[in-house]
């Protein structure tokens, strides 16, 4: 909290001056051949904001002050010695440096230089929309490419937002809130009026302007998102000048998250819009360990191949976060003389699954499910018979699995032992083929083995969470590795939709059947037990009132009302429940 | 109202069957005080209109005036509160509930409102007499574990002023502490005589003729069963009146579901089927199967089903052996599937897995070899105990339907292959 005020504090004291130039200015950043001309409000408060940061850092612990010594955090004034982020002084300045595949920066280029030199002949749409994964290098190809061709590149940024005290403390002052959306609305506004004519640039009206819009801002309601679109149609249709909107692709794996399913359909309505789209693929590890060797070279810092080659592997096709692990990593070895940390960072080194950097992998369920029930597997297998490997029959050796670990997976989806269970349960059979009943019996009689631990711990009540948990991913694994290795014949591959397990439904409705029966047995049957009841009572009352509707005409109605009532009941909380659940999921 | 309830014996003194019990019950309570009781035996035996002609017996007809009460009980365990509902039957001096209908939460039923209720209760009557108040609890033999031993110790505390009345059908599943510390009765399933006579009785009374061998006939389907035997009567009565001597009994419906379930997992394909299961059986290279049918076609055309029994008899029965093996190796999962969401049906109406599983077991070893009976009696019974150590039923009732179908394949592999 006292950190939020003091920075408050820092920041509103130039509020003033900002906000009186930030309707001017939008935020254009101009960058022109590559080198920065820094916008004026921004690196004031960054300077503040890092000199609060290297304060703080005095509160950590030693250990923490000496890992860091490596770096050299150095107070916001000082200038020489001040190390940046490798990422954002490794940019690439040229083609050679792009680690982006050649043929994709041809192609924007080849689109930059048809719109520039026939700008204002053709009625095509002045628009091209990057697409990617994070960190693929698409800001960064666009600003090689603007600079090799001479063009000023102007930058639309979402502009920081505004803090809940910072927008109380300038209502005060008379300022008006202004939401993101507006100010973007207002520069689409005024691009398609006047153009880019701003006053620090007239003086060089020849060259070629390319607009940036890096980020688009984030839409919450229906409203703020049709509106979004309105002003990118606009845009698309009237954009004199080249303009490039940049996407992120976003995991599928949280696509249920509204804001990215907004962006997918923003994409495809650009597209349709008219607007170019070219989508960047994650890099190849290959091209990433050359940038990397480059950034050791300059850096003269010593790291292995094989190093190289893991960090490449770890950042998933991620550039940025590649240079931000290298740097890291050789932070780590820059304080190898502390006994302890070196330790670490030996077994680090020993370990190569134990470099900690990385992107965070994560599979959606679904994605999960489906690797267990196809079982892919090995055409054949691999013979390491010669190491430490059990002997084993033929009816107990399985091809190698083509897939990590069936726990990794597991723990990448996220998924819980019940859940995984209940929906392998309900599709394993799909997968299984038509003839084979002992695949299908050893399947199930894993599943029922999982069912009995997974009960375990329900029914006793079991305080330690510790043995809950050790439960729970026994069970998972029994559930999937049980699955995997009962299926030795795999229907042959074809496509199967993955079904909720029709056992959750099954159980609402015995739920609610059941309360049905405790009231007919309080009202009629002085409390026998309930298999009685539903074993024998009622289907006497079904048969009897078949054949004689005005014997017991009470029960009659509620029965029949009930059965109604609960297919109908069942059927609608189907749909809602479907619902609900998955995106639980 | 059903004749079951029609015709249930008010008092201890016209039981038709059961009379010695009667007998037994009514000295007991002649001197004013009784042990804790527990009656146990199968169901539809006449547990229940034992304990409640004794209550009369103990309480005259003020035995007879129960409320029902539907009641919402807040319980304190350590760190959290529970909420349970609990109905209640209820007379001035007697309580009736299932405490099992908490599930796993029974235990704080035993503790805590059966505690509750021992304790809250006039203790004077209006003679002057110390009373005491009577609990039964239903179904106990479902109760866990724990429960049962909070119950040993609610029944030790209150003996004073309360009595307990348990009743259930197995009394294996109630712990020896507990059974020790009541009087058990037994109630034996009635014989089949007596259901006929019971049968006989209420024919009377509703003025019915009655085929000779009729009510033998219900009694024998009915399983020593009376609840059931009545109430099958009652139903053929509204199905089909005048009886006719072989009218049919109908079973119950969802008997015949699980018979139909068994005949699914056994069944034999339509010929229909044959070119499917044909190149099936091709690609898993089942040799003998081939083997036999390129002899037959050698033989004849088997195809167009034109032979004549008779003339080819030894043909006719390959014929049928390998149809027979084509369909069970084809589309059984295809099946296992079907049969799945006919159990889910089963489960939906509340049908306890245990019964559906024993229904299973019953229909299949009326239909199977006596050489695979053993093995799947076997099954059965680790299957059912899985079932109580498991959560979801379905898991386990379709492991043994999965693990019969590989018996019964690799079995008929044995036999015809």
């Amino acid at each position: 909290m006292t950190k939020r005020n003091a920075f408050m504090v820092l920041s509103s004291d130039e509020e003033d001056e900002k906000s009186s130039s930030k309707l001017k200015s939008f935020f254009c950043r101009s960058d022109s051949k590559g080198q920065k001309q820094p916008c004026f409000s921004v690196p004031r408060s960054r300077s503040c904001k890092q000199s609060r940061i290297a304060d703080e850092f005095e509160l950590f612990g030693e250990d923490f002050k000496e890992v860091f010594t490596g770096v050299k955090v150095s107070n916001g004034s000082g200038t020489g010695t001040r190390k940046e982020l490798w990422a954002d002084r490794y940019k690439p300045c040229t083609f050679e440096d792009l680690a982006v595949h050649k043929k994709k920066v041809d192609e924007v280029k080849a689109w930059f230089e048809q719109k520039i030199q026939v700008s204002k002949g053709n009625h095509d749409s002045n628009v091209l929309l990057i697409t990617g994964p994070a960190g693929v290098g698409k800001s960064a190809t666009v600003k090689v490419i603007a600079s090799h061709l001479g063009a000023m590149l102007f930058e639309w940024r979402v502009p920081t937002p505004t803090i809940w005290q910072e927008h109380m403390y300038s209502s005060n002052t008379g300022m008006q809130y202004i939401s993101k959306l507006d100010e973007f609305e207002i520069f689409v506004e005024r691009i398609r009026n006047y153009g880019l004519v701003s006053p620090s640039i007239t003086g060089r009206p020849l060259s070629p302007v390319i607009l940036l819009i890096d980020d688009l801002p984030l839409t919450f309601s229906r409203i703020a998102y049709t509106r979004l679109k309105n002003s990118l149609h606009l845009l698309v249709r009237s954009a004199c000048s080249p303009t490039v909107i940049l996407i992120t692709d976003t995991d599928h794996s949280d696509s249920a998250n509204d804001t990215t399913r907004n962006f997918e359909e923003l994409k495809s309505f650009l597209e349709e819009v008219g607007a170019r789209k070219i989508s960047f693929n994650p890099i190849t590890s290959s091209s990433i360990k050359r940038t990397l060797s480059k950034v050791c070279k300059q850096e003269r810092c010593h790291v292995t191949a094989e190093q190289l080659d893991l960090i490449a592997k770890a950042s998933g096709g991620d550039i940025r976060q590649a240079i931000a692990s290298l740097q890291l990593f050789s932070i780590n070895k820059n304080v190898s003389t502390n006994p302890t940390l070196s330790d670490s960072a030996e077994r680090k080194d020993g370990n190569p699954s134990g470099i900690l950097f990385g992107r965070d992998e994560t599979l959606s369920l679904f994605h999960a499910l489906g690797k267990f029930l196809h079982n892919k597997r090995e055409r054949e297998s691999t013979d390491f018979l010669d190491e430490d490997t059990f002997p084993i029959r033929d009816k107990f050796s399985r091809l190698p699995l083509k897939m990590d670990s069936p726990e990794k997976v597991l723990c990448q989806a996220h998924g819980q032992a019940r859940p995984i269970t209940d929906f392998l349960h309900e599709n394993v059979l799909d997968f299984i083929d038509g003839d084979a009943v002992d695949d299908a019996c050893v399947v199930l009689s894993y599943l029922c083995d999982v069912d009995v631990l997974l009960a375990i711990h329900q029914k006793n009540f079991s305080k330690n969470s510790d043995t809950e948990k050790v439960l729970q991913s026994c069970a998972a694994s029994i559930a999937v590795r049980g699955i995997l290795f009962g299926n030795d014949h795999p229907a042959p591959p074809r496509w199967h939709s993955i079904r909720k397990p029709k056992l959750w439904q099954v159980e609402k409705t015995a739920l609610h059947n059941k309360d049905k029966l405790l009231w007919q047995r309080d009202k009629f049957h002085h409390s026998s037990d309930l298999s009685v009841i539903a074993t024998e009572y009622t289907p006497v009352h079904r048969q009897i009132q078949h054949k004689q509707p005005d014997i017991r005409s009470a029960t009659s109605m509620e029965n029949s009302g009930a059965a109604g009532d609960g297919d109908d009941d069942t059927s609608m909380e189907t749909d809602a429940f479907d619902d609900d659940e998955i995106e639980d999921w | 109202m059903l004749w079951v309830d029609k015709y249930r014996p008010k008092s201890l003194d016209n039981m038709n069957v059961h009379e010695d019990i009667a007998e037994n019950l009514k000295k007991l309570v002649s001197e004013q005080d009784c042990p804790h009781l527990l009656f146990y035996g199968p169901s539809g035996s006449g547990k229940k209109t034992l304990i409640m002609a004794l209550l009369r017996q103990m309480f005259g007809s003020s035995s007879e005036k129960v409320k029902v009460e539907n009641k919402a009980w807040k319980i304190d365990a350590g760190s959290r509160t529970i909420e349970i509902e609990l109905t209640t039957l209820s007379s001035t001096n007697h309580v009736e509930m299932n405490p099992s209908d908490a599930g796993f939460q029974d235990r704080y039923i035993v503790q805590e409102i059966i505690k509750e209720m021992a304790k809250n209760r006039p203790l004077v009557d209006a003679k002057g007499k110390r009373g005491f108040k009577v609990l039964v609890l239903n179904e106990v033999d479902k109760l866990s574990r724990e429960a049962q031993h909070s119950l040993r110790r609610t029944m030790e505390k209150y003996s004073s002023s309360c009595r307990l009345i348990l009743c259930c059908n197995s009394s294996s599943k109630v712990t020896e502490a507990i059974r020790s510390r009541c009087l058990n009765v037994r109630v034996n399933a009635p014989k089949e005589d007596q259901i006929v006579n019971v049968l006989e009785f209420i024919g009377k009374k509703e003025g019915l003729q009655l085929p000779v061998g009729f009510a033998a006939r219900i009694a024998e389907k009915s399983n020593r069963s009376l609840r059931r035997a009545i109430l099958s009567f009652e139903t053929c009565r509204v199905q089909q009146y005048p009886f006719t001597s072989n009218q049919a009994i109908p079973p119950m419906d969802w008997e015949e579901y699980v018979s139909e379930i068994v005949s699914d997992i056994m069944k034999e394909q339509s010929p229909k089927r044959f070119a499917y299961s044909y190149t099936s059986c091709l690609c898993e290279n089942f040799t003998f199967i081939i083997r036999k049918i390129i002899y037959i076609s050698h033989c004849g055309d088997y195809f167009n089903f034109g032979y004549q029994p008779d003339t080819h008899s030894i043909l006719f029965l390959e014929v049928l052996v390998v149809h027979r093996l084509l369909c069970i190796f084809c589309i059984v999962l295809c099946r296992l599937f079907q049969v799945r969401g006919k159990i889910y049906e089963l489960l939906t109406n509340c049908i306890p897995p245990e019964i559906v599983l024993k229904r299973l077991l019953y229909e299949l070893l009326r239909k199977l070899d006596d050489e695979l009976k053993h093995e799947v009696c076997h099954w059965a019974a680790y299957y059912e105990h899985r079932m109580h150590l498991g959560q979801k039923a379905i898991f386990h009732l379709e492991a043994f339907i999965a693990k019969f179908m590989s018996i019964y394949k690799s079995f008929l592999i044995a036999t015809f292959g």
